[in-house]
Order: C-alpha cells, then structure tokens, then sequence
C-alpha cells in the first residue's frame, strides 16, 4: 500500500513552496509535512551543532514544528518561509543556550541520544590522523577547546558566530532571523571573534 | 583607516561580507600595517582551529525518531474548532484586504446597497400590511376584512393594485391553510408528505422525523421506491444543516450502496466533504461492501491523507491496506 507515499511525493514535487504554505494554512496535514521534509534536515543540522546533544537537538526539532504548525497561520508571505522556521529555531536554540548557561553544563563533550560520547572527529575523514594516533588526539583535544571557548560567548554571541561561521547565512540574514538589525549582527560577530582569539591564543 | 576599524573590516572580509572596493582599501592597509596583519593572521588561525569542531549532518535514524515523535504530537492535537478556523480566515482575509483596499471599498459600497434595497423592501411589505382601505368593486374573491386574516396565515402575496388618485391599494393574497392527515406508512400519500418534510420543513426537529421514518422503511425493506424515498434521503445527506437528520440518512441509505451507483457518489460525497467526523467515519463502514472499488479506493486515499481527523485517516488507511487493489 502506497498511494498516501505517493501523493505526498507528488505533493512534494508538483507544489512550489507559496502553494505548500496556503494547503497547510488552510488545514492540509500533508501540505505542512511536505514543508516538514523539506526544512527537517536544516533543523537538525543547526540544533545538533548548537546543542551538541541529540536528545537536545530532537526536543528542539519537535518544539519548533509544532510551533509552525500552530502559528503558521500568522504567516503573511512577507518573509521567506525559510526565514520565518529560522527565526523559530534560532529563538529556541537561544532559550536553550540561556538555560545551559544559567546550569552550567559542560559543553566540551558530544552526547548521543543514549548518553554516549560522539566522537566528532572520527567522522571527519583525515588520512594524516588515522595513521598518526598522537595528533588525532591533538584534533580531539582541540576540538573540546573550541566547544568549551564557545561555551564562553552569551547566548546571542554563540548564535550569531553558529550561524556565521559554521552555517554560512550572510548577517543580514542572520539580522532578520534574530529579529534585529544587520548591523547588530555584525557588531555581535565582532565580539564574538574577539572573545574566542582571546580564549584560544595560547593554543599556537 | 584607523587600526580598529581595520580589525572589523578584517573579520568582515574573512566571511566574504566586505565589499570589493573596501577590499582593496583594507589591503593597502594591511601592507603598511604590521600590527593589523597580526590580527588578520589570528583570525584565519580562529577559523581553522574552529573547524574541529565541524557541522555533520544528522543521522538518518535521528531524522527519523524526530519525525515519528512529530507526527505523534500532530496526531494528537485536537482539531480546530470551527470558531478558530474562521476567525484564521477571517484575519487572514482582513490582512489580504489591507493589501486591497479598492476591493475593499467595493464590497463596503455592494454590501451598503444591498442592505439599504433589503430594507427598503422591508420598509414596503409592512406598509401594504398596515394599509387599510376600502376595497375595490371588481375584485374577484370575497374581501375579508384584514381583521380576520392572521399574518402567518399569509402565504405568499400575489399582486398590489393601486387605485389612480386614491390611497386605496388592492392586494391579492394567498391563504395557509392548516390541515392534518393520518395513515400507515404504507400510504403512499403519508409517504409523500414525509419525503417533502425531509426537505422543507423548517424545524430540524421534523425533518429529523421524517428522515428517520424514511430510512426505518429503506432499512426493514419495506417497499423503498428508488425513485422517491432514496432520492428524499440523498437529498438529506447532502444539504441538510443538522448533523443528526443527515446521520439518519446515511443509515437509511446503506442497503443500497452497493447496488445504486449514485447512492454510492453520495455517500463518498459525504466522506469527503461531511463537516462531522462520526458521519465521515461512518460512510467508510457503509462503503466496506464496495471497498474494492476503484473510485473509492481513490476516495479513500484522499481521505487517507488529508483529512483533519487522525482517526479517520487511520481506518481509511486501514481499509486500503486490506483490499486487494482492483488491477
């Protein structure tokens, strides 16, 4: 049996994204997740990074769609959809960095959603460190100075480099996510860059 | 250019984010600055060092945990009441207006004609009612004096003539008058006056009974005319406003779906379209004889993924995955 599988992929093909948005405003379950699919994958990708934690990176992903879902009949077209999940992801991935700050958390260490550590760098495919043991664990090590210098940065700071250097959005963008100005947003790099040099500059 | 704003243009240009011209001034600056080629330095060496810490992509099975755990909590949220979904629309409509405000002056200006006309014809009926004159020679039946005539005895007016140079009016008027009948409901002329009260009659209350007589006879097998009965409770499921007249008429209707394509048409019709979700969820089990067909089978699919009860779509589902699929 496939015929609902069916439909949604031609749903999903056929519909461009403005048509999506008006079947799922006007109450179509499949229309929203089509949207779904099409953005789950950039969800996840930023909370995982943000979060570092799986089981962090899931409660952010559900949060976020049931918010579109029960909101996005406020959606006037005069953003880009894009945009508009963004600004709801970034704003629970700032509340999340706010209550880990406020507990103290030690963000050096990756977790999976079973509580085992992830070792990041054994995903990044490096001949150079499988054959010298001794500077992949240099990498390891770096690796938990960056995460615990990131720890370091305000909420806002940490978002704003996140979505700067690791997912690439031109600040303006990153300005309409976080609801504010673009020159807010660069002048919140600039302090953010300044703070992790300072951090990291015994490492060379 | 001093040094500090140097420090910023030299971020900005490792994010791509300086205009070309500012580029090139930040170099000259750079090659006569040793201390700002320091900080340029210390910048790459950030980015490179921040890259330890790269973005993977998510796990296939965390995409999908995640998107179970969605369709759960989507599953479980109670439908949208009928308030909330107008009131969505009408604010989205609102908003759409702001943004139209010719179409919006338009409407204003239609709808104020049409009330003014509605009360201005108001305006006229109650006038002839109140009117009180001789009347005249020639007319055709016995005058009576209005006096005797109750308003709701009134069925419809006919015509109003007014004398030249005189207020005098003649109206003609048509009489309701009420009248009883009693008999079995094998009486084909009970049976006709209980298929026009499954349409016409203004209480829901009687429509309710009519249609409940109708469907006990379709459903005992009691001689159930295609022609008539069928066609009275088809026309009740369709447009009957009460939830209750058209549940009934969907029972007295489930004999014959399997043998009268139109009753069928019908009752998909309701599946689909029916605001209740017990009426939708109970065409589906009246369809089970009939589950093979192709153009329920469609329907069904329809149904299977967008419909806003989660129940619904898991027994439609249910329902396709059971019969075989007509080749």
């Amino acid at each position: 049996m496939d015929g609902p599988n069916r439909a949604q992929e031609r749903l999903e093909v056929r519909a461009p994204e403005m048509e999506l948005i008006k079947q799922a405003q006007a109450g179509s379950r499949a229309a929203f997740d089509a949207l779904v699919r099409q953005y789950e994958q950039q969800v996840l990708r930023l909370a995982l990074h943000l979060t570092g934690s799986e089981h962090d990176a899931e409660d952010i992903y559900q949060e976020a769609f049931l918010k579109a879902f029960r909101y996005i009949g406020n959606f006037r077209f005069e953003c880009s959809f894009y945009t508009w999940i963004y600004r709801i992801v970034t704003n629970l991935c700032l509340d999340q960095l706010r209550r880990r700050k406020t507990r103290r958390e030690d963000q050096a260490i990756l977790l999976d959603h079973s509580g085992d550590e992830i070792d990041l760098l054994a995903s990044v495919s490096d001949n150079r460190s499988f054959s010298n043991p001794a500077r992949e664990l240099d990498r390891k090590q770096l690796g938990e100075k960056i995460q615990a210098a990131l720890g370091k940065l305000t909420p806002r700071e940490r978002m704003v480099f996140e979505l700067k250097h690791y997912q690439g959005l031109r600040l303006r963008t990153i300005g309409e996510m976080l609801n504010t100005t673009e020159e807010t947003a660069k002048n919140t790099l600039f302090r953010a860059t300044k703070k992790l040099r300072t951090q990291l500059a015994g490492l060379r | 250019m001093n040094c500090e704003l140097a420090h910023e243009k030299i971020v900005l240009a490792a994010y791509g984010e300086l205009p070309d011209d500012q580029i090139h001034e930040l170099d000259r600056h750079l090659t006569a600055c040793d201390g700002c080629r320091e900080e340029r330095e210390q910048l790459l060496a950030l980015r490179t060092l921040a890259s330890s810490n790269p973005v993977i992509e998510p796990p296939a099975n965390l995409i999908a945990r995640s998107r179970v755990r969605l369709e759960e909590a989507l599953d479980a949220l109670p439908p949208k009441r009928w308030y909330e979904r107008l009131s969505t629309r009408l604010v989205n409509n609102v908003a759409s207006l702001q943004a139209a405000p010719a179409a919006a002056l338009l409407l204003l200006i239609v709808g104020m004609g049409a009330g003014s006309l509605g009360g201005y014809e108001y305006a006229q009926a109650r006038a002839l009612r109140n009117e009180s004159g001789t009347p005249p020679a020639n007319a055709p039946g016995t005058p009576q004096p209005l006096a005797n005539v109750a308003p709701t005895e009134v069925a419809s007016i006919s015509s109003i003539v007014q004398q030249p140079n005189s207020d005098v009016v003649e109206v003609r008027y048509n009489q309701l008058v009420p009248q009883r009948m009693q008999g079995s409901l094998d009486d084909p002329a009970i049976r006709q006056l209980l298929m026009m009260a499954s349409e016409d009659a203004a209480s829901a209350g009687i429509r309710d009974d009519s249609v409940g007589l109708l469907a006990a006879e379709c459903r005992a097998g009691h001689s159930c005319n295609p022609a008539g009965i069928r066609d009275a409770l088809m026309v009740a499921l369709r447009y009957d406003r009460n939830e209750g007249v058209r549940e009934k008429a969907l029972k007295g209707l489930e004999p014959y779906v399997a043998q009268d394509m139109r009753v069928r048409d019908a009752v998909l019709e309701a599946l689909l379209n029916d605001s209740d979700a017990r009426i939708r969820s109970q065409a589906i089990s009246i369809l089970e004889p009939v589950e093979a067909d192709t153009t329920v089978r469609q329907v069904l699919s329809t149904v299977a993924s967008s419909d806003q009860n989660p129940q619904i779509r898991n027994v439609s589902r249910q329902v396709l995955s059971r019969a075989p699929e007509i080749q």
